[in-house]
């Protein structure tokens, strides 16, 4: 039965084996898979609501300039972490820190531009309006609180003592929540194209 | 080094001291998984408490005994008690406790991740108890449909609490299923192989990945119902361009693929139990295997069957009609290889034999009234009356309720280290078994007639007296079924002879341990060369060098998740208190969201940041490390 699974030495010495550093990023891969699926549900309901309504996207279609400049924010800041993580591997945890607290302050940036869009957004349209604007909304704030609790984990690996291998936990904490980070981007992506870049194609023969 | 040397290391280093701090701060998987059987437990007989007094209520017409509205409030609360805080929960206070065992790890892959789950699960529970307390409890039914749970409806703070709750249970269950995967894809013992894992592991894996696709609609959804209730948000209602349906969908979406998350994990258990008592293997153990895994992921093709009566069109009510056929077909796969297993092997007639044999036929009743369901035409007629209840509840007592005894009486002399009474036993099962045939197969017929579900009485006349009397009847006499075995647990308990290693004879690796397991499990970490390493010449003592104990700390080793070929050790923190005070702060914080204090729930939220850097700061626990 199944014998073309090899089987272990018995004799292996479990002691001699260098210690597991991926048990946290296996995990922080699944945290995405579910977070992905929570953002997938709400792009079902925004389409889902957005099925014959006298007002809608297309209607309406939001600014497209502060989107691309917040995209063009947060995918610098995912390069910057990047080159931060290869830094890390090249063991030059200065330039990694450095990497890191220059992906938060970026990401900081984020947040304050997305809340002038906000104040420039609100005059035309707010959760409470209908039910474009509780999803609109639900979307893109949903996303912010994503983006705080990357910087809070950025920040709490911004202080941690060292990177690389290590004996204890946690284990390739600075990897394992740049991940977090680079989801956070490539859900930004989403939503520029189905919210804001969608809508305005649809929205050009009404001549918006 | 001698045995007793390790023995005696590895005790000093895995065993949590009998002290108060102890008690809370422990992350020893045996301590959780008892008192997730334990709370789940008891969530059960709660919500069988509530199911009587609702069978009191229904046991003849125009019944007075509960008021319309504390009969909703009822049904509701055992609804979601049942599904969410027993059904699933006690099969992860199973897997909390077994799955370490039958893969031979020490404990978790994140053991501080698995006592964080346990507790929120415990808070979200009281949260919800919040409610009847409260004397606000939901009262819309357990899938709390709008707009009738909107406030306009149900101004209390019942839903409220109903919503947040279950945000609350979201992040619990789905902790435990990423600590689930991980633990099973990277923890296995060397040489446990993907094809040599018990059965049991790839139902909780299926399942543990279905609630990580699952479960986040259902957080969704109520997030959108508690924005739309208490933050003036446009979801639902129609007035403002909302939806309702949008509520039905992300709820089914969720919901039907949890019915499998329910389900499979009691099917694993079966597939372990029913070949130990036939004495052979299990008859196609890749069948099952595939369509664990396959029903798992068709699973998610079904969920507008609880919506047809909605109105749709022709094309999505076929392909969901056929989805919901075609998981018949992976369940009656594993139906056909237990079939012949028995009919193969020599049966031994246990107690937990009984149980599990029984569940295969309660399922096979279930399962085809849901094949009746399946079917448009029918699902039309049968909509909202009892032949739903019926139905649901052969699956889900069927398929879960049975089960997990049959897994009590197969394990609990490995928890409590004494034997079950088997005459005690066999009497309990016969009770339960008449009684609940008795409670629930008249509801087909009544369904027939006509009568509809969630109505808090009916008129004299129309002949569901005699046929509703019956059924109380046999509810209470299948609590009576469940009291003799908790009888018969708590004697067991004072008096049960002792188990020792292997009781039943059995072929899984947690027989290896001593009866109640050593906090770390076996003293040498197995090496597994086959699918039964118990029934096949297993010598965990085949150590002669002394090179698997690895009680150089709190270790265990980590493998490769095809051939589960040894790649490192991993190291697995000690106790501490972190994960109960994170709990904890996040009951306050949805307390405070309940009573809607925004700057103390953010402050809340700021504490949980706090406790997360020191629950994840290298110091913090590093004082049983390796050195």
């Amino acid at each position: 039965m199944s014998s073309a699974v090899q089987i272990p030495e018995r004799e292996v010495a479990l002691a001699d084996l260098p210690i597991d550093q991926h048990r946290g990023w296996y995990a922080m891969w699944c945290v995405i898979a579910t977070e992905f699926m929570l953002f997938v549900c709400m792009f079902g309901a925004y389409y889902y609501l957005g099925t014959n309504k006298y007002r809608w996207a297309q209607e309406m279609p939001p600014k497209l300039l502060y989107p691309i400049i917040l995209l063009a924010i947060l995918l610098s800041s995912s390069f910057v972490l990047k080159w931060g993580e290869s830094q890390v591997k090249a063991e030059n945890f200065g330039a990694a820190r450095l990497a890191l607290w220059l992906a938060v302050i970026m990401g900081l940036g984020f947040l304050a531009l997305q809340t002038v869009e906000y104040v420039s957004h609100w005059k035309e349209l707010t959760p409470y309006s209908d039910s474009y604007g509780s999803i609109f909304y639900a979307i893109t704030s949903l996303h912010a609180i994503h983006v705080i609790a990357g910087l809070l984990m950025l920040s709490y690996v911004g202080v941690l003592p060292r990177y690389g291998e290590t004996r204890g936990s946690p284990h390739r904490a600075y990897e394992t929540v740049a991940l977090y980070w680079h989801f956070v981007d490539f859900v930004w992506i989403l939503i520029v194209v189905l919210l804001y870049v969608i809508p305005k194609l649809q929205g050009m023969p009404y001549g918006h | 080094m001698s045995t007793a040397a390790a023995e005696q290391r590895l005790a000093s280093l895995w065993e949590t001291p009998k002290t108060l701090h102890g008690w809370f701060a422990t992350v020893d998987h045996k301590e959780l998984g008892l008192r997730y059987l334990f709370t789940a437990f008891a969530f059960l007989i709660v919500g069988g408490v509530e199911a009587l007094l609702m069978r009191i209520q229904l046991s003849r017409a125009d019944m007075t005994f509960l008021s319309p509205e504390a009969y909703n409030q009822i049904f509701t609360m055992h609804g979601a008690t049942m599904i969410f805080w027993y059904a699933s929960p006690i099969l992860s206070g199973f897997a909390v406790y077994l799955v370490p065992l039958m893969i031979g790890a020490r404990d978790m892959a994140f053991p501080r991740l698995n006592a964080f789950t346990y507790w929120t699960y415990l808070f979200s529970g009281i949260f919800l108890y919040l409610a009847p307390i409260l004397r606000q409890a939901p009262h819309a039914g357990w899938f709390a449909y709008v707009p009738y749970t909107l406030t306009l409806y149900s101004p209390s703070l019942g839903m409220d609490i109903y919503a947040l709750a279950l945000i609350f249970l979201t992040i619990s269950t789905t902790g435990g299923a990423i600590n689930f995967i991980i633990t099973i894809l990277r923890l296995r013992a060397p040489g446990m192989a993907i094809s040599r894992m018990p059965l049991f592991l790839y139902s909780t894996l299926t399942v543990s990945c279905v609630i990580l696709f699952a479960l986040p609609a259902l957080t969704a959804a109520c997030i959108f119902l508690e924005l739309d209730r208490r933050w003036g948000t446009h979801f639902f209602a129609i007035a403002n361009g909302g939806n309702p349906f949008l509520w039905q969908q992300l709820f089914w979406f969720f919901g039907h693929p949890w019915v499998y998350v329910i389900f499979l994990p009691a099917t694993g258990m079966i597939s372990l139990i029913i070949p130990v008592f036939s004495r052979r293997p299990v008859v196609g153990y890749p069948y099952i295997a595939i369509s664990t895994i396959l029903t798992g992921v068709v699973g998610f093709g079904v969920w507008l069957h609880h919506m047809f009566t909605v109105g749709m069109s022709d094309m999505a009510m076929s392909f969901f009609s056929a989805g919901s056929m075609t998981i018949a077909i992976f369940t009656t796969v594993q139906v056909f290889a237990w079939v012949a297993t028995l009919a193969k092997g020599r049966p031994v007639p246990t107690t937990s034999m009984y149980y599990a044999v029984s569940s295969v036929a309660l399922l096979v009743i279930g399962g085809l009234s849901g094949v009746f369901t399946g079917v448009i035409p029918v699902d039309w007629q049968v909509h909202n009356t009892y032949y739903v209840v019926a139905h649901i509840h052969y699956v889900l007592i069927g398929s879960n309720v049975f089960p997990v005894f049959a897994a009590f009486y197969y394990w609990l002399p490995k928890m409590t280290g004494r034997m079950m009474n088997e005459t005690l036993g066999k009497c309990s099962f016969w009770i339960m078994f008449i009684g609940f045939n008795l409670g629930f197969f008249p509801m087909h017929n009544l369904g027939l007639m006509g009568m509809p579900r969630r109505v808090f009485t009916y008129q004299r006349g129309l002949g569901f007296d005699s046929l509703n009397m019956l059924v109380t009847i046999g509810a209470f006499i299948f609590g009576i079924g469940i009291l003799i075995s908790i009888i018969n647990l708590l004697i067991s308990l004072r008096s049960g002879a002792l188990a020792g290693k292997n009781p039943w004879n059995s072929d899984g690796l947690e027989w290896e341990t001593s009866s109640p397991p050593q906090p770390y499990g076996t003293v040498h970490i197995p090496v597994v060369v086959s699918r039964h390493p118990l029934w096949d010449d297993f010598e965990e003592e085949w150590d002669p060098d002394d090179v698997r104990i690895l009680d150089q700390g709190r270790l265990t080793p980590t493998t490769t998740w095809l051939d589960a070929q040894p790649i490192g050790i991993a190291t697995i923190p000690s106790d501490t208190l972190a994960p109960l005070m994170l709990s904890i702060v996040m009951f306050a914080f949805f307390v405070f969201m309940l009573v809607q204090w925004v700057w103390v729930a953010l402050a809340t939220l700021i504490a949980t940041f706090l406790i997360g850097c020191y629950w994840m700061w290298p110091r913090a626990y590093a004082d049983k490390e390796i050195a």
